[in-house]
């Protein structure tokens, strides 16, 4: 079946050559301090083995990254998640964090928002732009992204259960600002099944949160081609206390789980699995880390072209983000965390992350400071710049312990896959409620490690000091709220209520069709000034509530 | 009594509930009866539901930042409904400058993140179980105990110069030693002197001369405090309580386990009170 040795090498020098013609290499040597010359990739000669498992970067299957030069073109997107407090505000900190080098955007949306409820709504009370920024209708999102220029920077909006109203405003914006869609350019997270097994932000049952995603899936396709219709969550999962293995296997079955929907909606494979990315953790078992990034591209690629039978190499490529762990800091000393995001960032770049959002030190305290923002940013920059780790493709590829780690995470992935498959797919066993116990399982155990002493953080069950700093925390503004209430109140009474009620009940009457795919009914609904909350409640009434 | 009962709520939107899993969890492997309400809880449905499951305590739990807001609201809640002899506490991602405002509000502890579920339990345990509520925080420092070689020699700086009054001089058995009360206050200062060769004062002068020996606080239920002592795990001299002056009932807490200070506890005779 394989093919033979030269062939698999002369085919990944031929893409290397593609590839630096569009991304040339930031330099044209790389050397080490000694004036050593560093290599883009080592790798054994002659080793059928080796080229079969592990491959060369950017050719099946991927073990040792999906671009044939990585990080010697072009570094991992910088992409710092932020947002707090009203759009104004969160404007200010995205521009300021632009002008600081970082590449790309990441929106961290307030829970009301995220759950689909207008700021004046009872349940969003004392949760309006408290863990993001808070966003009732288009205008807010123009005031979000005012002075952005959305052809040139990339977006990324951590929204799920609303996400399609949410990418209809950025459309909205985007057409405002003159952009062609297939030039927009970001991702929408768009992940319901963890959010039922781990972060909590759901709000219709699964069959409905299904439909709405392969709905995204196909009116992407169509119209926002560049735009990533989904990032398939392990974060979640491995914040809530999974394993290392169960993150990948978890997320994995999951991303099956969606493959398996759009399938069954009549899509082909090959027109929406390239735009399927990842989202995954970093923790502190470095080695480990790096192993499960390995491991999980190369069993995603096999699932994809086997199982699957697609056959754009795009579809096999398992494309990630990657956020350090937020549980793996502590509140106190929390200037060690600085020292863990580290160690954390640095297991993503050795992964072969395509983008990374590194932690602020105050996280287990607050939402970060602009100061403690910009440390957690300038860590990215000097493991970058300064380390020398990026100037060769896969710097722990063929590390002996490194491998068989890898093997063995691999190893675990398959298994969980396979109990998953027994219960009859990852939707049915977070119905049972099967993720969520070994989840939480494991996050009793650490705790009790932890109680024990069997497991060492530094700073909490040792090396504790006897009186802790108080580090100055971000603060809300209170009035926040009430601000926001008054500026959703007043929209409702300048708009024209006409408009807004005939589209609604647009989006009612497509609801009930099944075979309708609803974004340009939403994409009408956000033009005319519909809240979010608005939106959501149409669909509530019609798809009903998910309870837990 | 029965299990102690337990409502774990999650106020307000946040999905982050790997915390209060892990409370709940172990406060069951501690004993205890514990209901999860689940994600999504307004401070009303909190409330009525420690209510109807007529809870012993209720722990909220929240990381999103609206526990300035939503906290406050079920103690609000729980006093509307007469129901606030249900103690609250709560954790999560809570900034230790909210704590204060939190305590005021009728929160009664904040637990934040790196508490042990261990201290946890133990502080609901303290917290719920009746038999220890009636144990009332010591209410006064009964005497400071100071260790002379004579009191006769030492008496007219105390009486003389410091100028305070003198109440008492007797003979204490069970310490070996001879005893002189001083009036200050509410308080009093006690002169020990040794009387025989086996007394701890005796013991205490030749290693460390005269000067401060013990401070003695003022206790209800002294047999009752030692055993809950013991208990915890606090080393004690005494474990029952033995004859003082003034038919008092007193017990020593080993300075071990109070840092290098010699407690009394006294419990005075029920005459004395008057």
């Amino acid at each position: 079946m394989s093919e033979s040795h030269g062939n698999m090498e002369k085919k990944w020098l031929d893409s290397v050559e593609a590839t630096t013609e569009r991304f040339p290499e930031r330099k044209d040597k790389f050397r080490t301090s000694s004036d050593l010359e560093v290599e883009r990739l080592y790798y054994p000669t002659n080793d059928s083995e080796y080229e079969e498992k592990l491959g060369y970067p950017g050719e099946y299957p991927y073990t040792r990254g999906i671009q044939p030069t990585m990080y010697r073109s072009r570094f991992w997107t910088m992409r710092q998640y932020a947002g707090f407090g009203s759009a104004k505000e969160t404007n200010k900190r995205f521009r300021y964090l632009l002008e600081q080098g970082q590449t790309g955007l990441s929106v961290a949306f307030d829970l009301p928002t995220q759950i689909g409820y207008d700021s004046d709504d009872v349940m969003s009370e004392g949760e309006v732009g408290k863990v993001g920024v808070a966003i009732d209708s288009l205008k807010d999102m123009e005031q979000l992204l005012d002075g952005i220029p959305l052809d040139k920077v990339s977006t990324s909006m951590t929204i799920n259960a609303p996400a399609s109203v949410l990418l209809c405003m950025y459309i909205a914006v985007g057409e405002k600002q003159g952009v062609p869609l297939e030039k927009l350019t970001g991702t929408i997270q768009n992940d319901i099944l963890k959010e039922y097994i781990a972060r909590g932000t759901y709000i219709f049952p699964p069959k409905p949160s299904m439909r709405l995603i392969t709905n995204i899936f196909e009116y992407c396709q169509q119209n926002v081609p560049k735009f990533n219709t989904i990032s398939i969550s392990g974060y979640h999962i491995r914040e809530a206390g999974s394993t290392a293995v169960q993150e990948a296997a978890f997320t994995i079955a999951n991303g099956m789980a969606y493959v398996d929907a759009a399938i069954e909606s009549g899509l082909d494979v090959d027109t929406f699995a390239p735009r399927l990315a990842f989202f995954f953790n970093a923790h502190n078992n470095f080695f480990e880390e790096v192993a499960k990034f390995r491991a999980a591209r190369r069993v995603w690629a096999k699932i994809m072209k086997e199982r699957y039978q697609a056959k754009n190499p795009k579809s096999w490529k398992l494309r990630f983000h990657t956020q350090t762990g937020g549980s793996t800091l502590t509140a106190q000393q929390p200037d060690n965390n600085v020292v863990r995001v580290t160690l954390q960032a640095l297991a993503a770049v050795m992964g072969g992350t395509q983008s990374l959002h590194t932690n602020s030190r105050d996280e287990a305290l607050s939402l970060p400071t602009e100061e403690s923002a910009r440390i957690a940013l300038r860590t990215q920059q000097i493991i970058a710049n300064e380390s020398g780790v990026a100037d060769t493709v896969d710097p722990l590829g063929g590390s002996y312990y490194v491998e068989e780690l890898t093997d063995q995470v691999e190893a675990g992935i398959e298994e969980y896959l396979k109990q998953i498959e027994e219960i009859g797919g990852a939707v049915q066993a977070v119905e049972e409620g099967f993720m969520q116990r070994e989840i939480h399982h494991e996050a009793y155990e650490t705790q009790k490690a932890i109680e024990k002493q069997e497991e060492i953080i530094v700073g909490l069950n040792k090396y504790q000091l006897d009186e802790e700093v108080n580090p100055d925390l971000l603060k809300v503004d209170e009035q926040l709220e009430k601000s926001q209430i008054e500026s959703v109140l007043k929209l409702r009474e300048e708009r024209d209520q006409e408009v807004v009620n005939k589209s609604l009940e647009a989006i009612r009457s497509a609801a009930q069709d099944e075979n309708t795919n609803l974004i340009p009914f939403i994409l009408d609904a956000v033009k005319s000034y519909a809240t979010v909350g608005e939106i959501c409640n149409v669909l509530r009434e019609e798809f009903g509530e998910y309870t837990g | 009594m029965g299990k102690i009962r337990v409502l774990i709520a999650k106020p307000g939107l946040d999905g982050h509930d790997r915390g209060a899993l892990v409370i709940a969890q172990a406060l069951r492997d501690h004993g205890m009866e514990v209901i999860y309400t689940g994600l999504r809880q307004s401070p009303v449905q909190i409330a009525q539901a420690a209510i109807q499951e007529d809870v012993d305590v209720i722990g909220l739990s929240s990381l999103s930042g609206a526990h300035r807001t939503l906290f406050p609201k079920v103690v609000e809640v729980l006093k509307e409904k007469n129901a606030d002899d249900i103690p609250v506490v709560a954790g999560g991602v809570i900034p230790s400058e909210d704590i204060p405002y939190l305590m005021e509000k009728g929160i009664n502890k904040i637990f934040t993140s790196g508490s042990s579920t261990e201290d946890l339990a133990k502080y609901i345990e303290q917290l719920v179980q009746p038999n220890k509520q009636q144990i009332e925080e010591p209410k006064k420092i009964a005497h400071i105990g100071i260790a002379v070689h004579s009191i006769d020699q030492v008496l007219p700086f105390y009486t003389d110069k410091l100028g305070l009054e003198l109440e008492n001089v007797e003979t204490v058995e069970s310490e070996g030693a001879k005893i002189a009360f001083l009036k200050i206050g509410e308080s009093r200062i006690e002169l020990l002197e040794p009387t025989v060769d086996s007394s701890p004062i005796k013991k205490f002068l030749t290693k460390r001369g005269e000067g401060v020996h013990h401070i003695a606080l003022e206790v209800d239920d002294i047999e009752e405090r030692l055993h809950q002592l013991k208990r915890d795990g606090i080393q004690l001299i005494n474990d029952e309580p033995k004859d003082g002056a003034h038919n008092s009932q007193i017990a020593f807490i080993h300075p071990k386990a109070s840092h290098g200070v010699l407690f009394e506890l006294c419990q005075p005779s029920p005459k004395e009170d008057e």
